[in-house]
C-alpha cells in the first residue's frame, strides 16, 4: 500500500491537490545587493481553484515584507509554476514561513469549500 | 576504404544500442505535504434550525486527503467555519460546532494522529502532528443552528474549511 502511495506521489498522480515545494527553502544571495532570495515550485491540481496567494510571516505569524513577481499568482489547472521570492537584508532575520494559500472565487457556489494553506519553512 | 566503412556500420549499431541501454532514470524524493479536496461537502437541512454535513441528517461530510512524504516534517492544521462565506441576511446569530478526525489512513499507525490531537479555538480548529507518512483522509463535520429554534431563510450557503499544512 506504501508503495502504490509513493508511486502516486512520484508520478504526480493527483486529481484534486495543491503542492508547494521545497519543505525548507534556502535564503541566498540575488542578484541585487542586500537582497535574498528563495526558490519555490507552487502546483495546482484543483480544478476548482485558479489563483494562489502568497505571503511571508515571522516565528509568531506577523507578516513580513518580501517581494515577488505577483503575490496572487494566476495558475491554471495542472500548471506549475516556478517562483522567486525576495527579502531584503532589513527582514531576512525575522522571515520563519513562506507559505501559499489557495484563493476562492466568489463564484464557487459549493456548500463546503475547502482552502489549502501550505508553509514552507524557512531554515 | 568502402570496405572499413562497411565495417564501422555493425560497430557503431552495437554502440549505440550500448548507449541506449545506459539511459539513466532519475528520481527524487523531496519531503513535502499534498493537500487534497477529495470530497466537497454539502448541507444537509434536518430541521428548520440546522445546517448539518452529517450523513445522519442529510448532509454530506467534507474529506480533505493529506499526503505526507516524509514523517514528522509537518502539521496540519484544519478549521472549520465558524461563519457562512455567503448567505442570505440573517438577523440572528448562529451556533457552529465541529469535528474533526482522521479516518481512512494508508497505515494503521497514523491512528496516532486521532490520539494526539490538540484542538483549540473553541473547537473550531484541530492540529495533527504528521508523524507518520503516507496518506490520511481527514473527515470533517460542521453543523450550524441559528437563533432558538429559528428557521433558516430560504437561500443559498456555503462555508470555508481551511486546511493548512505547516512545515515544522
Amino acid at each position: 500500500m506504501r508503495f502504490i502511495v509513493l508511486l502516486l506521489l512520484l508520478t504526480g498522480g493527483y486529481a484534486n491537490a495543491h503542492q508547494f515545494t521545497p519543505t525548507y527553502p534556502e535564503l541566498e544571495m540575488s542578484h541585487m545587493a542586500g537582497v535574498y532570495k528563495a526558490d519555490m515550485v507552487l502546483l495546482n491540481t484543483r480544478e476548482d481553484i485558479r489563483y494562489y496567494g502568497l505571503n511571508v510571516f515571522d516565528k509568531d505569524w506577523n507578516p513580513v515584507r518580501f517581494a515577488t513577481a505577483s503575490k496572487i499568482v494566476p495558475l491554471d489547472y495542472r500548471e506549475r509554476k516556478y517562483i522567486t521570492i525576495y527579502i531584503s537584508n532589513r527582514e531576512v532575520d525575522k522571515a520563519k514561513y513562506i507559505c501559499s494559500k489557495s484563493k476562492i472565487l466568489l463564484t464557487v457556489r459549493e456548500p463546503s469549500i475547502v482552502s489549502s494553506r501550505i508553509c514552507s519553512k524557512l531554515k | 576504404m568502402k570496405m572499413k566503412k562497411l565495417l564501422l556500420i555493425p560497430a557503431l549499431a552495437v554502440a549505440a544500442s550500448t548507449a541506449g541501454a545506459s539511459i539513466p532514470i532519475n528520481g527524487f524524493i523531496e519531503s513535502k505535504c499534498v493537500i487534497q479536496s477529495d470530497t466537497a461537502g454539502m448541507f444537509g437541512n434536518p430541521t428548520v434550525d440546522k445546517l448539518s454535513t452529517k450523513s445522519a441528517d442529510g448532509g454530506v461530510m467534507p474529506i480533505v486527503r493529506y499526503d505526507i512524504v516524509t514523517a514528522s516534517k509537518y502539521k496540519a492544521v484544519i478549521t472549520t467555519p465558524t461563519s457562512f462565506s455567503t448567505a442570505p441576511s440573517l438577523s440572528d446569530t448562529v451556533d457552529w460546532t465541529s469535528t474533526t478526525v482522521a479516518g481512512q489512513m494508508s497505515d494503521a499507525a497514523m491512528s496516532i494522529f486521532n490520539t494526539d490531537k490538540v484542538i483549540y479555538n473553541n473547537g473550531h480548529t484541530t492540529e495533527f502532528d504528521l508523524v507518520k507518512a503516507g496518506s490520511v483522509w481527514f473527515n470533517v463535520t460542521s453543523e450550524a443552528e441559528y437563533g432558538y429554534g429559528k428557521a433558516f431563510p430560504s437561500g443559498n450557503y456555503t462555508a470555508l474549511i481551511v486546511a493548512e499544512c505547516i512545515a515544522k
